[in-house]
């Protein structure tokens, strides 16, 4: 546990003075503040405050096009830049087990990332502040939703940056299968019979903009996210594991 | 203690590594010499718990590798060849990571940095950043990380590699004092004066096969089944030639006479050294030197590798 702590503790210090991570954070905070007020400028929701939270976490650019490509340009350090660099190795050879070195990358990653939802936590409280009558059980509930898918694309890009050692393939490759989660299932969705049906239930926005947004606790949806996100932590593992066998 | 058995690996097709045995004992310091694709590194990985063998055995302080691997590399200080530090942390920080990695309390890692540190030189280091450390100093930090926790095996991968005559030495006296504290170390080297002056044994690797072992004696003698000797006179001494002669035929040896004062000698029995000795110091001759011209780490590893590629 202590070797945990430590990696942990570690990797949450290396982001929290990593330029990189700053800039992300910077282009992530100029581009909601952007996608938020396009949001609040349209007619509907100008008309209803309570359809900012599903436009914005649902049916948007921010979960469409912004939130699959962001978490694995945060994971590429893991391992790829690790393995590029050669601090892999004295990992590796340290008395930690392999599932706990996985994890405590993936928990960092993930507390960091909460400092990007906190930017948009803090547009709902400046339009709260500005007197704006919000449904907080919808904002709350949609960020909640939006927190747990990208916390599956944070398992996708760590998976991604094990792969190998180079960051573009680390960063693209993640991007690439979060592009896929969101957009596969969306093509099939209106297909009648089982193929359709399939989709409907793997379809991430349909969670979000239904589910979460609407302020409710999808049971179904907090199991299929957090199911595939340990599938992609397993996935990472076993890529550890056999990097020993086939370095 | 440092132990191999029938060692094995293979990566596909490649046999990287076949059948090694090795074992260094505590306070022994095993140099590990080959050339490049020999298999030095992938065994030094194997026994740091970094890859599995494909067969065979390895183990540290009497801990499988693939059994026990956490116990065992807790027994265990690896410096990796061309080691590297995260960037972004200094000195201290990175020694205090790596000390609760290795599974140390919060109250036991400032005592177990300032003592590495201090063994090592490095205290003046320990606010900068590993960035901006010389190559001998990035070396240490590696070779502190290896140390922290007082592990009873080191494993140092090219540990001489790119560092200053100066530096070498530091490094070569650190290492002897190591092994003078009970530490079992086994090091791969290119540098073989450096194998030659610190190692207690040497092992030999080439394509992947165990060559030779042994301690620099054995493995000369091993070689060089005659003893050749040089003996210098102050002054050309007119009776030393007589003297040689009569001595050639009852210890059986040849010799070659070179400016007069020159001896060159190769005698068919190493045991019979002292003995000649003794009829030059009986005969009275000028003897200003006598001295075993044994063949250096150098031509040994030559002889070694070419006889195996041929």
């Amino acid at each position: 546990m202590r070797a945990f702590v430590a990696l942990w503790k570690r990797e949450v210090f290396s982001m929290l003075v990593s330029p990189f991570a700053y800039v992300l954070l910077g282009v992530w905070f100029l581009l909601n503040g952007m996608l938020f007020v396009v949001a609040l400028s349209t007619q509907q929701v100008l008309a209803d405050l309570r359809l900012l939270p599903p436009y914005l976490f649902g049916s948007g650019m921010l979960v469409w096009l912004l939130l699959p490509a962001f978490p694995p340009l945060l994971c590429i350090r893991l391992f790829a830049e690790e393995h590029r660099v050669g601090t892999l190795e004295p990992l590796l050879t340290a008395p930690i087990r392999d599932f706990a070195v996985v994890l405590a990358k993936y928990f960092a990653a993930c507390v960091f990332f909460l400092l990007f939802w906190s930017g948009v936590l803090l547009l709902f409280l400046l339009l709260h502040w500005h007197g704006a009558d919000l449904d907080w059980a919808r904002v709350l509930g949609g960020m909640t939703g939006a927190i747990l898918v990208s916390f599956l694309f944070l398992a996708t890009g760590l998976w991604a940056s094990s792969w190998s050692s180079n960051l573009v393939l680390g960063a693209g490759g993640g991007a690439a299968l979060n592009y896929l989660l969101l957009f596969v299932p969306a093509l099939f969705e209106l297909n009648e019979g089982p193929l359709g049906s399939i989709s409907r239930s793997m379809h991430l926005p349909n969670f979000l903009d239904r589910g979460f947004s609407a302020g409710l606790l999808d049971s179904y949806a907090l199991v299929y996210l957090l199911g595939l996100s340990v599938l992609f932590l397993f996935l990472t593992w076993m890529r550890l594991v056999s990097r020993r066998w086939v370095p | 203690m440092i132990k191999t058995e029938q060692l094995t690996k293979h990566y596909g097709t490649i046999h990287a590594l076949s059948e090694v045995d090795l074992e260094v004992a505590p306070g022994e310091i095993l140099g590990f010499l080959g050339p490049n694709g020999a298999g030095k590194s992938t065994t030094l990985r194997i026994l740091s718990g970094y890859l599995p063998p494909t067969s065979g055995k390895a183990s540290i302080n009497g801990l499988d590798l693939m059994n026990e691997s956490l116990a065992a590399r807790r027994c265990t200080g690896y410096l990796p060849e061309n080691f590297v530090a995260p960037s972004e942390l200094r000195v201290s920080e990175y020694l205090r990571f790596r000390a609760a990695l290795k599974g140390m309390g919060r109250k036991q890692v400032p005592a177990e940095v300032q003592r590495v540190a201090k063994h090592l030189g490095l205290e003046p280091r320990l606010r900068q950043p590993f960035s901006a450390l010389s190559k001998g100093f990035r070396q240490r930090v590696g070779l502190a990380d290896a140390l922290l926790g007082d592990p009873p095996a080191l494993l140092l991968d090219e540990p001489f590699s790119g560092l200053d005559p100066l530096q070498r030495e530091e490094f070569r006296s650190i290492l002897t004092n190591l092994a003078a504290d009970g530490k079992a170390i086994l090091f791969s080297s290119h540098v073989l004066p450096e194998v030659e002056e610190i190692a207690t044994r040497v092992l030999i690797l080439h394509q992947g096969r165990s060559k030779a072992v042994g301690t620099l004696e054995d493995l000369q003698s091993h070689l060089h089944e005659k003893a050749k000797l040089c003996v210098r006179l102050s002054d050309a001494s007119p009776k030393a030639t007589e003297v040689f002669e009569a001595a050639a035929a009852d210890l059986d040896f040849s010799f070659e006479v070179q400016n007069a004062k020159n001896y060159l000698i190769e005698l068919n029995d190493h045991g019979r050294r002292s003995d000649l000795f003794q009829r030059l110091a009986n005969a009275d001759l000028p003897v200003i030197e006598f001295r075993e011209l044994r063949p250096d780490l150098d031509q040994l590893f030559r002889s070694l590798v070419e006889e195996s590629s041929a």
